[in-house]
């Protein structure tokens, strides 16, 4: 893996049935930064960034091939070879989806949801994390009063954060994006790129954005795919 | 009969009429089986049918055995019937790949079609033989016998039903736990469940019906003796296997008129089953009003 880098990926392909979806692609995303990847509708994005938490695996009739590999604890990590549990995975890649998705339960249960799958049943320690992510998320002063009130009632923008900070309750090294604010308003869009730049510090980022000046505001590089290669 | 011009038997009139039809013939059924019923409502009712003896000769005409051998088949075939379908319908929705699932779905699909009488038989050659060695008392026809014969018969409804309101479950809900390294024992409990909550009841609901109404399993391999259920392996009689059983060989007299209370029980028990189901699902979608998601 070459230095600095969380994410190398090569030669990958990737089939949904007989319809491939990548194409022989090789790339890499950097530590530490927002690493955007772009290109037209239908043109892989999205199943990139699932090929590194292997959420894939979830669609039947998914096959991928090629090597990816990812740096966790400072460990290379090849996720086709090795035995790392799944749920240890995708604990510490963490991922957000286009269209906001709370589960149907309060904003403190979505949010402590992660830490009960963990085994972290420590109620003082559950309730210290939930207030540090939504601090971090820039949530807290809009819902510390109503923590236990139906996650679902938030407005779009604030329903992405707390989707945010639920993927950051469990500290994941990498966070994938896939078009995170495509689906919100223009005020929410600015809060949600300023806390992707804030959350730079902690881990790394991998954004999936057809919007090209957002990339240029808040990406440090890019990759465009086309058809499942890139260009 | 149907006519634009603005008769009383315009398109909506008529349908009117055939759904108030409809609606009256269910209301005349109930009374019907009143009026039939009717010398027995008299003053010592109780003594007569809360007695738990039936002897027509001595004039005893007690249905209470029948009521508890319906109630006690219909809960423990719900008991046995319940986690099976939940986990078939699991079985069918997460775990399995495409497939072998849709090939699942379609066999509890055609067993619902499978008339019950071909369970009894299935169930008195191999069942009934079966449990008369295990217990090495009585017959083999009891209540167990009964009760899981129709446990199998109400199954499948309660799978469909299951698997439809588990993929009425949105997948971007499942996608949230499965990012999160949520396995397939979390997504059942945060998501599927608590999302299929009505469903769940309604296919309870409709399987306690078709158990509480169903004649045939229980005339074949309950045994059908009128004492009171004791054990899992007594021999009970059902209200519908009484009627079948009474209507046989008899067309009036006392004891045949009783088979018209039988018939009120059964039906006043339909009713609430589908009352309460009614109730549920209206209360279901009014949350999900208020919460402004329906």
């Amino acid at each position: 893996m070459i230095p600095g880098r969380v994410v190398e990926i090569e030669n990958l392909s990737f089939y949904y049935g007989a319809q491939r979806v990548l194409n022989n692609l090789s790339c890499g995303f950097a530590g530490h930064s927002i690493c955007a990847v772009t290109g037209p509708s239908g043109s892989g994005k999205s199943t990139l960034l699932t090929t590194i938490n292997r959420l894939w695996e979830e669609v039947d009739g998914a096959r991928v091939e090629g090597v990816v590999k990812v740096l966790l604890d400072n460990m290379e990590i090849d996720l086709h070879e090795s035995k790392i549990r799944l749920a240890q995975l995708r604990r510490k890649v963490g991922m957000v989806f286009q269209i906001p998705n709370p589960l149907p339960m309060s904003i403190y249960k979505n949010l402590t949801l992660p830490l009960r799958m963990a085994g972290i049943k420590n109620r003082d320690q559950q309730r210290q994390r939930v207030e540090r992510v939504l601090q971090d998320a820039f949530l807290w002063p809009e819902v510390k009063m109503r923590l236990q009130s139906d996650a679902r009632l938030l407005s779009g923008g604030q329903q992405q954060r707390l989707c945010i900070a639920r993927a950051m309750i469990l500290e994941p090294e990498i966070l994938l994006l896939d078009e995170p604010t495509s689906s919100l308003d223009e005020g929410a869009v600015s809060e949600i790129e300023n806390l992707l730049l804030n959350l730079k510090e902690r881990c790394s980022l991998i954004m999936v954005s057809h919007d090209l000046e957002q990339v240029a505001r808040i990406a440090d590089s890019s990759v465009e795919l086309v058809a499942g290669s890139l260009v | 009969m149907i006519n634009r011009s603005g008769s009383i038997f315009s398109g909506h009139t008529f349908l009117l009429l055939l759904t108030a039809g409809c609606g009256l013939l269910i209301l005349a059924v109930l009374g019907f089986m009143v009026f039939l019923g009717r010398p027995l409502f008299t003053a010592d009712f109780f003594n007569l049918f809360m007695s738990s003896v039936w002897a027509p000769d001595q004039h005893l005409f007690g249905i209470l055995p029948f009521v508890c051998g319906t109630l006690a088949i219909v809960i423990l075939s719900l008991l046995i019937a319940f986690p099976l379908s939940l986990g078939n319908a699991v079985l069918i929705n997460l775990l399995l790949p495409q497939l072998p699932a849709k090939f699942l779905y379609r066999i509890v699909k055609l067993m619902t079609g499978i008339p019950t009488v071909i369970y009894g038989f299935v169930g008195i050659s191999l069942l009934v033989p079966f449990l008369r060695e295990w217990s090495a008392s009585g017959s083999g026809m009891s209540l167990l016998s009964a009760a899981l014969l129709l446990a199998l018969l109400i199954s499948p409804t309660m799978i469909l039903v299951f698997v439809e309101s588990f993929t009425a479950i949105p997948q971007p809900h499942l996608n949230a736990v499965a990012a999160l390294g949520g396995n397939v024992r979390h997504k059942l409990i945060y998501t599927l469940l608590p999302g299929a909550k009505n469903g769940i009841m309604t296919g309870l609901l409709l399987a306690a019906g078709r158990a509480l109404g169903d004649t045939m399993i229980a005339l074949m391999v309950a045994g059908n003796a009128t004492a009171m259920p004791e054990s899992l392996f007594a021999s009970v009689r059902t209200l519908t296997a009484h009627i079948a059983l009474v209507m046989a060989a008899d067309f009036d007299s006392t004891e045949f008129r009783t088979i018209f209370i039988c018939g009120i029980i059964l039906y006043l028990g339909t009713l609430i089953l589908t009352l309460t189901l009614r109730v549920f699902n209206r209360n279901g979608s009014k949350a999900d009003l208020e919460r402004g998601l329906s």
